[in-house]
């Protein structure tokens, strides 16, 4: 995969935010340009969601800074949530609502004209097969069904930064795959895409890992080339040797 | 797309969005629906029925122990307006005594032996009361109810005493209030406000801080804060469709104590108009102020109701400002909900038009837009 160039989509830089005693980011940085698909993978409170939420905006930070499109994603909130689609880590969709009525909330906050809506939710209700359950309310959807549609949801206004928050946890694996197979898609039409995730293995299905462990990257790189470096034979094993080594 | 008119455009469309979105799912839940129609109409004909406070027919132990022409006389005129109801008799004053204790007599009066010799020799005759003070509202009436009476047989006795001696008539003092705006004093009309008030405090705050919270709790608000719909908008979207229901309660709960308890509508109704807006702006901006300091939607119901109650209590819905001690008159000055069912008492009893309580409504758009712009500062410090 050739690493695309130009300037970051998405960039943090020495952020730090501490939760009464918990220092939850404690200098983390990363940069994620367009066309690449960059994966935080880190353990559970590795601080990965706060990392995600200082991105889009959602959180102030106290210290160090973050970048979406180039724009201070808190005081310019409006256009980077214009450009920007996230999807949250934990159910973040109206449970009493369908599946298209879902899809037509968005749509509508968006502001979508109604044929653009029209035909960007056929093809994201194709793309994900979720089409023979437009009617279905979301509470009742599979693991994988509900991820894929809060998938699309963040994917109708055609966004051209795209953060997901452990998208594959609590995913059959065959879900998990097509989930993969919708992503590289996106990537490969210029989107940036950063994915946080607590399953190693995964690691080797992104152009860029950064391994996230107490509020900070141990290390970063391209998959295979960190392997290499470090003479693993498996993420895991890396991140333990790495986790040593930071004591 | 960021110039004015496109966003103000832009704006109309979300808050559509949201406002279907608020009615879709409110539609949905069977029990938001209930508390938001039915409960009004019941809550109106529990209280009209329910809160008597018109006191009579109070049931009255009668123990006499003289058994003469004049005891017989006496108790049978005591009682004979209907304030008081026999309700048993007694054989000693014991008996009588215990007739309270079982709740089977809210009163008692005891004749003693020697009560007409007395009376007839020119004595100071004795009748003895006793009145079970649990209700004390039931025990003052019960008890002015013998001393009045006894009162103008002394009257009566000194004029008959006074003119058989040949004395001048001493002077009397005869009292007679007239009771105005409702005089029947019948409570219905002075606790339908009450309904009206109370209902659309518990329905309008408690269901938009806990329709607040579960956005918060089901993580639907993280997903709508990372979209360019502005805090404003939202919080407006999820106003519009509780004031408007809230509107219709009001129609819903006048039409019934206009059918069912003859309520009048003396006033100009555009006063109750504009005062039901003011008060709207008050209960929903506390349900959003309520909803900014609660996690889930049960802290936001019990934070609610611990809001409501003082709030209540202290607005003179049931029980009058004036009885309370100084500090606490002072307090209910604040209480927007005191305000608001003063207007609506003055306007539907006595009449009352904007010349009248401009200065009512004028106290409850202040404390309205304290309350508001507090909330919408907190709410916007709560999205971080
Ligand atoms: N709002 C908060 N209040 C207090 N502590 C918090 C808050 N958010 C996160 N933390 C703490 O910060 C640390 C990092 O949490 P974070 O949710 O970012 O981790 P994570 O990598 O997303 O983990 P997970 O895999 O569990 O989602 C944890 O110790 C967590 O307890
Ligand atoms: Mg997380």
């Amino acid at each position: 995969m050739a690493a695309p160039g130009g300037e970051p989509a998405l960039e943090a830089r020495g952020l730090v935010r501490r939760f009464g005693a918990t220092t939850a980011l404690d200098g983390l940085g990363l940069a994620v340009r367009p066309g690449e698909l960059y994966g935080l993978v880190g353990p559970d409170g590795a601080g990965k969601t706060t990392a995600i939420r200082a991105l889009a905006g959602l959180i102030d930070l106290d210290g160090g800074e973050a970048r979406v499109l180039g724009l201070d994603p808190i005081r310019e909130g409006r256009a980077v949530r214009e450009r920007l689609g996230l999807m949250p880590q934990q159910f973040s969709l109206y449970r009493d609502l369908s599946v298209m009525e879902n899809l037509r909330f968005f749509g509508r906050v968006y502001c979508l004209p109604r044929a653009a809506f029209r035909e960007r939710s056929e093809r994201l209700l194709q793309l994900t097969r979720l089409a023979p359950f437009a009617d279905r309310r979301a509470d009742a959807l599979s693991g994988g069904m509900y991820k894929k549609l809060a998938l699309a949801c963040a994917l109708l206004h055609r966004p051209e930064v795209l953060i997901l928050d452990e998208p594959t946890n609590g995913v059959d694996p065959v879900s998990r795959r097509e989930l993969w197979a919708l992503l590289h898609e996106f990537v490969h039409g210029g989107m940036a895409v950063l994915i946080s995730t607590p399953y190693m293995d995964e690691a080797e299905r992104c152009d860029r890992v950064g391994l996230a462990h107490r509020g900070r990257l141990l290390d970063e790189g391209a998959p295979l080339e960190l392997l290499a470096r470090s003479g693993a034979a498996t993420f895991e094993e890396l991140f333990v040797a790495r986790i040593r080594e930071a004591g | 797309m960021s110039g004015a008119p496109g966003g103000l455009r832009t704006a109309l469309v979300q808050l559509l969005a949201v406002v279907r979105k608020e009615i879709r799912q409110t539609v949905r839940d069977r029990r938001v629906m209930f508390l938001l129609v039915v409960a009004p109409l019941l809550q109106t004909v529990i209280f009209g029925f329910a809160i008597d406070f018109q006191v009579d027919r109070i049931p009255v132990a009668v123990a006499d122990l003289d058994r003469t022409e004049a005891s017989r006389e006496h108790a049978r005129r005591l009682l004979a307006d209907g304030t008081l109801r026999r309700a048993a008799d007694a054989t000693s004053a014991e008996e009588a005594d215990g007739m309270l204790d079982r709740n089977r007599a809210a009163a008692a009066v005891i004749f003693p032996p020697r009560f007409g010799a007395d009376l007839d020799a020119g004595r100071t005759a004795r009748v003895q009361v006793l009145v079970d003070g649990t209700d004390p509202n039931q025990a003052t009436v019960a008890a002015s109810a013998v001393s009045r009476y006894f009162g103008e047989v002394g009257q009566a006795l000194a004029r008959e005493r006074a003119a058989a001696a040949g004395r001048p008539l001493p002077g009397t003092i005869r009292v007679t209030p007239r009771i105005a705006y409702n005089p029947s004093l019948r409570s219905a009309p002075f606790m339908v406000p009450g309904v009206l008030v109370m209902v659309l405090l518990i329905i309008t705050t408690i269901v938009t801080a806990m329709g607040l919270s579960r956005e918060r709790e089901m993580g639907t608000l993280e997903q709508v804060m990372v979209t360019p719909i502005r805090p404003l908008v939202l919080l407006l979207g999820k106003l519009l469709p509780f004031a408007a229901i809230g509107l219709f309660d009001v129609l819903l709960v006048l039409s019934a104590g206009g059918w069912i308890f003859d309520l009048p509508f003396r006033g100009p109704l555009a006063v109750l108009g504009v005062a039901t807006l003011l008060y709207l702006l008050v209960t929903l901006s506390l349900g959003l102020l309520i909803s900014t300091v609660s996690r889930t939607q049960q802290q936001s119901f019990l934070a609610g109701f611990l809001v409501l109650q003082p709030a209540l209590l202290l607005s003179g819905v049931a029980t009058p400002i004036r009885a309370m001690p100084d500090w606490l008159q002072a307090v209910t000055l604040l209480n927007p909900v005191r305000w608001f069912i003063e207007v609506v008492r003055a306007n539907l009893l006595r009449g009352a038009d904007f010349a009248d309580l401009w200065p009512r409504l004028l106290i409850l758009l202040v404390l309205g837009l304290a309350l508001l712009s507090a909330a919408t500062m907190r709410f916007r410090k709560r999205l971080q």
